[in-house]
């Protein structure tokens, strides 16, 4: 028995059996659905694997503090800077009594008398490790004549007018704090480049760290609920006028996504919904063919998503846009097989011989359009990228349940008794275009082929270029409030680009103080040859256990008691208040208990208060765990070039050193030649699997010629529309020429498949025509309905796919139809289907 | 006996009350308005002092004596002499303080809202009154012989340095004394006197460190 004999046996003979499958498959994907949904919102999963600077971005984004850090940011009218100076005080105290604030930053720490104090509460472990020639120099302050100089010395600069012994002695009153914290200050410098307060004062900026349990998305939600209600009531008090409260982070901008997937869902199915369904109905004006149609879609996502979570474990957020697109794309089939059904019913014959004539004629070109499409999407695991992987398995395991169902269970919906179409105008349109450009192709040729020639040699032209974005901002969520706070900060405030970070991880202490020791000596050589603009390093912080234990050895030379006498005698005779050098001889005290080994000396960790504004600081360079840092490279220009990259991966690593390089910028730049190779490679090899498919089905070399030429065309008018109307390529919207590709081709398979077996060109090639026609307005809409997302990768990609389909279509009805005809002429034969339908 | 005495308390505290008399708001403006004729007429001032300071650093009060220029809207240079000499030079954008004992300097960068940046302010705000109502809250009062301005800094980051400052001036409203208190607890007095307003030299407001001089950029910048 033939496949077409099986399936209208089962669905006029079996339905109840159809039924309790289909039953069984629902619950079963229901099942699955409710047990097992689990979404990513992780933007990076998007970016594909197996790159260093995907990765380090990975690692930075989960295991360093700064994720949980958002930017407060107070605007003004530049008349109320004063109250906004003055405001911001008051502002950073209500942030500080929030319940989810650990801590804030809202002006330079060493400003502040914490700030100072918390420096030298961890002065001692930084003294200890510093170099021992720099051990030695420091150290020998503490001689009494030194310390006995250097009062004087002070006290006469005090005399002079000098502000510098103020500011000295409230912080190193011994003089030795001083040198420890070099190191440590010459890391901080990074941070004068992006201060807290715009120089026109009209903006203030406030750093605050939460203590949200989990970066995932319902923990990034719950805070942001917390801070809308915050900034509802953080302004009370201001008496200027207009004063805007912005926001920014790694958790407003998950939170916004991970809202902004329900809408990408709701509106790109919805739309798909609404937009397929209009088509379909316009095109054959029945209601249960559409609820079939509806029913079998909806299943077969259905289907997908619960594969897709027993396959993945977790959804991607871009894998939302894929019901959109397998309702664009699955439509085709329900289009095709009705269009055939009901011609056959409209010919005469009855439910079960029209099921049979639709699975029998088009099971074919379904199956070859299913595989194109399937093999299409599956193309995109060649992408690396975790969401285009999900992407491409879930349509290519829907569009081929798609094929599946429309063969099958749509039948289950269509009427036994179909009523004739009355007044078909679209079929009557179609029916005039197939009569007139088959009985003379050329007019349609010479007006097409100029037309997508003269747009494929602008494709090709240098000029206008095609636009390539790979700047951070393509990658942002449209409309967000979180990128808005950033413009506008980024805007207002003279920061610097953002650094190229290097990642190293060590297996101890002493390792990680070596290797940073290296690779810091490394980059002040870049800096000093001009390579790099500047760079900080945890260097400082990275303490030595050998050092210290050197150093704490050297202490044992210095005569404490002495010193102690010299600063108390010196104190007295330069007219000194006591007071003010209370913390010297608290330091003095903790440095001759420093050499006894019994005595250990603090961790500069639990020194360190948990509100201390320097934690800002040190969470920059410390992940959670201590032996994984960061170190920070700002570059002579913004990184965008690969020469640039290449410079930096040449430079920055030091020998037996492992590092990982990374940062947003570095990283995109980093994708550009994956991006292309996707654009050029793949798509290659997409258009060859095309080929030979193509040469298989057809086996005729001018048909396979033309609708090489076709797809040529379509993705050459595409490439000219995208620069005419100044659409970007990103680093992910490049997978939408091999998708036009897979599906496009499916149009030219359609009409050439039935092109070539025709014998009654009205009943045939008409027929298939419409269908095709209508298909591929319902696959621009499924596509085109993803350019309502606010996700801006499913967005560009839906849009970039709309384009190059619309192309294919037009290539496919205003070329290859005409090029068929011209090259493998058929007699155009009015048939009196209007007789057959009376009777 | 009491009744003389009583006379004489009501007596003095009269003069006290004719001596400091505050000024209505209209007659602060035409103050200011008076000030602000004679210092467009001639932007520059030269003078001597003798400074009292009360730093909180010290037990004792250090006294010091020297001279200063001023050239609206930003240029000054103030030496001091004694066993502790030195000259500062200020330009709007950058300062030096040179100390001849050290052939020593610093440098300081201005203009960039660091403390510095108020406390220059704070320093030359008693010979630039210019659009002094701007930058403080101010209130006046009417002595025998002069008035006394009593200035409030009206923004934190001179808040942070400043907690009060007064000037006294004369009949001819030339600066005879300033008294600034700021929040660490130093008071600095500074008594003026030989106020000329003849022409400055260019060359008094710039400075070039001896060759051989140690320079030194406590801020970093």
């Amino acid at each position: 028995m033939r496949i077409s004999d099986t399936i209208a046996y089962l669905v006029t003979r079996r339905r109840g059996a159809m039924w309790m499958a289909i039953g069984a498959l629902t619950a079963a994907s229901l099942v699955v659905l409710v047990t097992r949904m689990r979404l990513d919102t992780e933007v990076l999963n998007l970016l594909p694997k197996g790159f260093e600077s995907v990765e380090g971005l990975k690692v930075y984004n989960r295991d360093f503090a700064q994720v949980r850090e958002l930017t407060f940011a107070l605007r003004c009218a530049p008349e109320d800077a004063d109250k906004l100076e003055e405001f911001a005080p008051l502002f950073a105290q209500r942030l500080r009594e929030q319940p989810w604030c650990t801590r804030v930053l809202a002006g330079a720490p060493i400003e502040t008398p914490d700030g100072i104090r918390d420096l030298q509460s961890i002065a001692l472990p930084l003294l200890l490790n510093l170099e021992p020639q720099a051990f030695d120099q420091t150290i020998a302050i503490l001689e009494p004549t030194r310390i006995r100089d250097r009062l004087h010395r002070l006290h006469q600069e005090i005399e002079a007018g000098s502000p510098r012994p103020e500011m000295e002695l409230s912080l190193d009153p011994l003089g030795v704090i001083g040198p420890a914290l070099k190191p440590f200050a010459e890391n901080a410098s990074i941070q004068e480049e992006q201060p807290l307060a715009s120089s026109d004062r009209t903006m203030r900026v406030f750093l605050v760290v939460t203590n949200q349990p989990t970066i995932g998305a319902f923990d990034c939600q719950r805070l942001m609920e917390k801070v809308k209600a915050f900034r509802q009531t953080a302004t009370a008090g201001w008496e200027g006028g207009k004063l805007e409260v912005l926001v920014t982070g790694r958790s407003a901008y998950v939170a916004e996504i991970s809202l902004s997937m329900r809408h990408d869902i709701v509106i790109t199915l919805l739309g798909s919904i609404l937009l397929v369904g209009g088509v379909f109905y316009a095109g054959f004006r029945r209601w249960l063919p559409l609820l079939g149609m509806g029913f079998s879609l909806l299943l077969c996502c259905l289907i997908a998503l619960a594969a897709g979570l027993l396959i993945f474990g977790e959804l991607n957020m871009v894998t939302v846009g894929f019901c959109a697109i397998l309702i664009g794309l699955g439509v085709d089939f329900a289009i095709l097989v009705f269009g055939r059904y009901q011609q056959t019913r409209d010919d005469g014959l009855n439910y079960e011989e029209a099921v049979r004539d639709a699975v029998s004629n088009l099971g074919r070109a379904i199956f070859f359009g299913a595989l194109t499409t399937a093999v299409g999407f599956l193309a995109l695991l060649l992408a690396r990228s975790g969401g285009f992987t999900q992407l491409g398995v879930l349509i290519a395991i829907g569009i081929s349940f798609a094929g599946v169902l429309m063969l099958t269970v749509f039948f289950l919906f269509l009427p036994r008794r179909a009523p004739l179409f009355r007044h078909d105008w679209i079929f009557s349109t179609v029916k005039s275009y197939v009569s007139w450009t088959v009985r003379n192709p050329t007019p349609m040729l010479w007006i097409a082929t100029p037309l997508l020639l003269a747009l494929t040699a602008l494709a090709l032209s240098p000029r206008p270029r095609l636009l390539f974005d790979v700047s951070t901002h393509s990658m942002e969520p449209k409309s967000s409030d979180a990128g808005y706070a950033l413009q506008t900060i980024m805007a207002k405030m003279p920061t610097r680009w953002e650094p190229v970070i290097g990642i190293v991880r060590a297996q101890n202490p002493q390792e990680l103080h070596d290797a940073w020791q290296k690779i810091a000596a490394h980059w002040s050589e870049l800096q000093a040859a001009g390579k790099i603009k500047s760079f900080s390093t945890p260097a400082a912080l990275a303490l030595s256990p050998a050092r210290l234990t050197s150093n704490r050895l050297r202490l044992q030379a210095i005569d404490f008691n002495a010193a102690r006498q010299a600063l108390q005698t010196s104190l007295v005779s330069e007219g000194f208040s006591p007071a003010t050098f209370a913390p010297a001889f608290t330091l003095l005290d903790q440095l001759q208990r420093a050499p006894d080994p019994a005595a250990p000396i603090p961790d500069w960790r639990t020194q360190l208060a948990p509100s201390s504004s320097w934690w800002f600081l040190v969470d920059r360079y410390f992940a959670h765990d201590p032996l994984l840092t960061t170190g920070f490279v700002t570059t002579n220009a913004p990184v965008e070039t690969q020469d640039q990259k290449q410079m930096l991966r040449n430079e920055l690593p030091v020998a037996e050193i492992p590092m990982s390089l990374s940062g947003w910028s570095f990283t995109l730049t980093d994708l550009v030649p994956w991006s292309r190779h996707q654009l050029i490679f793949i798509s290659t090899l997409m258009a060859i699997f095309d080929a030979s498919l193509l040469a298989f089905l057809y086996r005729d070399w001018r048909l396979w010629l033309i609708q090489l030429a076709t797809l040529a065309l379509a993705i050459g008018a595409m490439i000219a529309s995208m620069k005419l109307l100044h659409i970007p390529l990103n680093l992910l919207n490049v997978l939408a020429f091999r998708l036009v590709l897979a599906i496009g081709v499916d149009y030219g398979i359609y009409v050439l498949l039935v092109w070539q077996r025709a014998t009654k060109l009205e009943h045939d090639v008409a027929g298939v025509v419409k269908p095709v026609l209508l298909a591929g307005l319902t696959a621009i809409c499924g596509f085109g309905s993803l350019g309502f997302a606010n996700n801006p990768t499913l967005s560009g990609l839906g849009v970039a796919c709309a384009i190059g389909l619309s192309w294919s279509l037009a290539a496919t009805l205003f070329f290859t139809l005409p090029a068929a005809a011209a090259v493998e002429p058929k007699i155009w034969r009015e048939e009196e289907v209007s007789s057959r339908r009376s009777s | 006996m009491s009744k003389v005495l009583l006379a004489g308390v009501a007596l003095l505290l009269t003069c006290a009350f004719a001596s400091a008399e505050p000024l209505a708001p209209a007659e602060l403006k035409t103050l200011l308005a008076r000030i602000r004729e004679k210092r467009s007429a001639a932007p520059q001032v030269q003078a001597s002092f003798q400074e009292e300071k009360n730093i909180h650093l010290l037990n004792k009060p250090i006294s010091s004596s020297g001279k200063v220029w001023f050239q609206a809207p930003n240029k000054f240079r103030r030496e001091v002499m004694g066993n502790s000499p030195s000259v500062t030079v200020g330009d709007g954008q950058q300062l030096w303080i040179y100390y001849p004992n050290f052939k020593s300097a610093e440098h300081y960068s201005l203009g960039k809202r660091s403390p510095l940046d108020a406390g220059i302010a704070a320093l030359t705000a008693g010979l630039n009154l210019e659009n002094v109502e701007s930058t403080y809250h101010l209130s006046a009062s009417q002595k025998e012989k002069g008035y006394v301005l009593d200035l409030a800094p009206r923004n934190p980051s001179m808040k942070r340095f400043l907690q009060s400052f007064k000037v006294e001036l004369n009949d001819s409203l030339q600066v005879e004394r300033t008294e600034m208190r700021q929040p660490n607890g130093n008071r600095i007095v500074t008594v003026y006197s030989n106020e000329t307003r003849a022409p400055i030299p260019s060359a008094t407001f710039e400075f070039t460190p001896p060759a051989g001089t140690e320079i030194t950029t406590p801020l970093g910048r």
